[in-house]
């Protein structure tokens, strides 16, 4: 008889040993493995099955002892079912601790919400507890149609009703993965959205745009888009550059002029907005055109009074050297004032075709652009109206009296960039079409920027 | 139309200006007066512009004067003379523009906060400013750079106690104690007349009037009249064709007020009796989508008027990216940047010699009518029109130059 009890018993003590021997070697190999690598996943799933391993080299035993075992075999299927119902349990919970802490590692790193957390954990148990009830009536040899039909249907259930986040939920993993992004990047998708990312989750992405309002992206448009990402979080101004857009009209003043000196003897006593207009009112009016058409005086003289050369003397004042109105209203009439010297028969309009003297009324009105980094301002500047380009660049300095553009104040006060406003300041926006002075700065900036 | 399909056409930077500008304006109600609700250039304007802004929320209302023949037959005569003819305007006139005038004041129903008085028939309205208050606008579309002294002497007291007056051109302005501004009209990019057009209408048109399509072509669009010159366009397309083979279409129509007319039609068909590239063609009231397509099939477009009000024959032939020979009168020259957005001319020689430049050079054609769509684009289509009267509103009461709101 005593070989009935000891056989087994050798058999179970042997297998126990060797199996704890073999968990010894593979754990050592592993942890050599897990302190090569960086992912921390290596680490948990170690932790996760140190302890249920011992139970499971146990049920191994167990199971090696039965088989030379003499009692019944409907004893020995008895007790195999138990050592299987054992071992899926145990393997269960193991599975449930190791994906809580998988999915705990994965959010932290992402920045989920707690919300977000806790249904990626409760799915994730839903679905090995299902599985491991499953095998459980296979193992003890209930029927399983019906239950595994109930629950494709509950899958099906659960997958129209999260049509929207499975997407964004695998989305956000795929992002992850590739670490393209993180909080504080400035991103830019091609379809409009931009700004930088203020939070990053399993399913959304919040940025914040320039003109300080806030997006929340679903990740699947993230990436699906071709997105520009244009790197870190850049210096702050210390007063963020707050856009304006100006919108004008033109006022008569019912004076005209039919020669060139009653040309000057208007401008010489006229109000400056007149000289304003006359010699800025084409920038806007004329953007498209390249070369634009020069002041009005010059185009007058050319095509009203016929006279091409002097045309070209007063087309050549470039309002850009002046530092006031006063200054360039000098200039103006000294350069008639010469010529007039110079001519004793003073060239007269066709009638209908006189100077008339006029000047423009601006409204202006804030823009919902505004700019805390030279990354938003260059952004913002993109797609400014060419009538807000015109107002900071062009209406502060000479009507406005400021010392130079609004640009170049708030980069020099503001950002702490003496160098870019100086560069900005020095460009001759005169010379360029609106659209051309717009690509002419975005360079500068960029180039700062880099 | 609706606000939203201009936007493809001006962008929606253009469009949001527009509700800027009309969020500044809420709670105003602006009061458009003038004397017909249809007929008339001011009518069309107003017509379009009135829905255009409501939809913007701006509060803009329209109501007309009543008047009788009698009056009607005094503004016109006013109207003329305003335009510098030499109309005689007697004591009966007077007495019955100023009867109907004191029946309106009593009568017409007036709220706005802004008035907006259109042209001479209503301006008497400006009598009950004292009692009312508000701010009262003069919108002149009239050319009163020449005006009949008579007829400017008779309207010049009311027009005097406006706040602000508007007018078309620069040279139709004249000193005046209050505001003046700049506002120029406009045309509609969406309107039968300026809409695109398939090839297959256009060649349905040319055929209709037998014009083949064979040759470059010149084309004038405008009302028969000696003020425009017809018989100086077929001179300046004669000297042309002496070296430039090519077609001349006259199209146009006779005006029922104008008797000079059937004369001036008369004259022009016999200076072209024989000549089978001359198409002179009379184009009955209404016919706007065959005047573009003959605008859109020619190859240069003239307007040789001797005398203009703001002429926008020429922005719809710029519009459609046609390059254009035009006098130096009127509007024409804020319309056409010489060289830069068309050729200006002075006479028939300077014509023929601009046409000739440009069938010579279809490329430098080409770029001037790319200029003058995208002039047109800026500074012509009723969004700009309908942003400058949004501008104006904001500015009444205000004698700052630069406006922060």
């Amino acid at each position: 008889m005593w070989p009935d009890v000891v056989i087994p018993l050798a058999v179970f003590a042997a297998g126990l040993i060797a199996t704890i021997w073999l968990r010894r070697v593979a754990y050592n190999a592993l942890e050599r493995w897990a302190k090569k690598t960086k992912w921390q996943g290596d680490e948990i799933l170690l932790q996760a099955t140190r302890a249920p391993s011992i139970l499971w080299c146990l049920i191994l035993s167990s199971a090696l002892a039965l088989t030379v075992s003499p009692v019944p075999q409907h004893w020995k299927n008895w007790a195999n079912k138990g050592l299987w119902t054992l071992l899926v349990i145990s393997l269960a919970l193991s599975a449930v601790n190791l994906v809580g802490k998988l999915v705990s590692l994965y959010a932290e790193r992402l920045k989920a919400t707690q919300r977000t957390i806790a249904i990626s954990k409760n799915i994730a148990n839903a679905v090995i507890y299902i599985v491991a009830i499953l095998i459980l009536l296979g193992i003890w040899g209930a029927p399983t149609t019906a239950i595994i039909f109930l629950i494709v249907l509950a899958a099906v259930v659960v997958l129209v009703a999260f049509r929207e986040t499975l997407p964004n939920f695998l989305a956000g993993i795929q992002l992850n993965a590739r670490g393209q992004f993180k909080v504080g990047d400035y991103i830019k998708l091609d379809t409009g959205e931009e700004g930088y990312i203020k939070e990053m989750n399993l399913t959304d992405t919040l940025i914040e745009s320039p003109n300080e309002s806030t997006t929340l992206l679903p990740n699947r448009k993230l990436i699906q888009a071709t997105v520009t990402n244009y790197g870190h979080l850049m210096k702050k101004a210390k007063e963020p550059f707050r856009f304006f857009n100006r919108v004008h009209l033109t006022e008569l003043t019912g004076l005209k002029a039919k020669n060139l000196k009653e040309l000057a003897d208007v401008l010489q006593n006229a109000p400056d907005s007149i000289i304003y207009y006359h010699t800025h009112h084409f920038l806007e009016e004329h953007h498209y055109l390249t070369p634009e058409p020069a002041n009005d005086f010059a185009v007058w003289v050319s095509d009203a009074l016929g006279d091409d050369v002097f045309g070209e003397k007063l087309a050549n004042i470039d309002a850009f050297e002046f530092p006031t109105l006063s200054a360039l209203r000098e200039r103006i009439v000294n350069v008639i004032g010469e010529y007039i010297s110079l001519e004793p028969e003073l060239r007269r309009a066709p009638s209908g075709r006189e100077f008339y003297f006029m000047k423009s009324v601006s409204v202006v009105m804030s823009t919902h652009y505004v700019a805390r980094d030279l990354r938003e301002f260059v952004e913002a500047l993109r797609k400014l109206s060419l009538g807000s380009l015109y107002f900071h660049i062009f209406e502060s300095r000479l009507r406005l009296g400021k010392p130079t553009n609004d640009f170049s104040v708030w980069l020099e006060n503001s950002m702490g960039e003496p160098e870019l406003a100086q560069e900005i300041a020095r460009f001759d926006p005169y010379s360029y079409t609106l659209e051309g002075t717009r690509s002419q700065l975005m360079q500068l900036i960029e180039k700062h920027i880099k | 139309m609706k606000l939203s399909d201009y936007e493809p056409i001006i962008g929606r930077g253009a469009i949001e200006d527009l509700r800027s500008l009309a969020s500044k304006l809420s709670g105003k109600v602006i009061q458009n007066v003038n004397s017909t609700f249809t007929g008339g250039g001011v009518a069309e304007i107003l017509s379009r512009m009135v829905p255009l802004l409501s939809e913007l929320g701006v509060d803009a209302r329209w109501s007309v004067i009543k008047g009788d023949l009698a009056f009607f037959n005094v503004t016109k005569k006013l109207h003329n003379a305003l335009h510098g003819s030499d109309e005689k305007i007697s004591v009966q006139d007077i007495s019955a523009f100023q009867e109907t005038s004191r029946k309106n004041i009593k009568e017409l129903e007036l709220f706005g906060d802004i008035m907006f008085i259109h042209d001479p028939q209503p301006v008497a309205l400006i009598e009950r400013k004292k009692e009312l208050g508000k701010e009262w606008v003069w919108r002149c579309h009239v050319d009163v750079s020449r005006p009949n002294e008579t007829a400017w002497d008779f309207i010049k007291p009311w027009v005097m106690q406006y706040d602000a007056a508007v007018f078309s051109a620069p040279s139709f302005s004249t000193p005046l104690p209050m505001r003046q501004f700049l506002i120029s009209p406009s045309i509609d990019p969406l309107s039968d007349k300026n809409r695109e057009l398939s090839q297959d209408i256009i060649d349905s048109v040319l055929s209709k009037y037998g014009i083949p399509n064979d040759k470059p072509l010149i084309v004038q669009v405008s009302r028969f009249d000696y003020l425009k010159d017809p018989v100086g366009v077929i001179q300046a397309f004669k000297q042309v064709r002496r070296s430039i083979d090519c077609r001349l279409v006259l199209a146009g129509g006779t005006a029922t007020d104008d008797p000079e007319s059937g004369k001036v039609l008369a004259e022009v068909q016999d200076k072209a009796e024989g000549d089978r590239d001359i198409h002179v063609l009379l184009i009955p009231p209404g016919s706007d989508i065959e005047i573009n397509a003959l605008q859109r099939a020619a190859t240069v477009v003239v307007q040789k008027s001797l005398k203009e009000g703001f002429g926008l024959t020429v922005s719809e032939a710029l519009w459609k990216g046609k390059p254009v020979v035009a006098s130096a009168v009127g509007g024409i020259p804020l319309q056409v940047k010489n060289k830069f957005t068309g050729l200006l001319s002075h006479g028939i020689e300077g014509t023929a010699y601009a046409i000739k430049q440009l069938l010579g050079n279809p490329e430098y054609g080409r770029w001037l009518g790319e200029n003058g769509r995208e002039h047109v684009k800026q500074n012509f289509l009723i969004t700009r029109h309908v942003k400058d009267y949004m501008v104006l509103f904001l500015t009444l009461g205000h004698s700052e130059e630069v406006l922060y709101l």
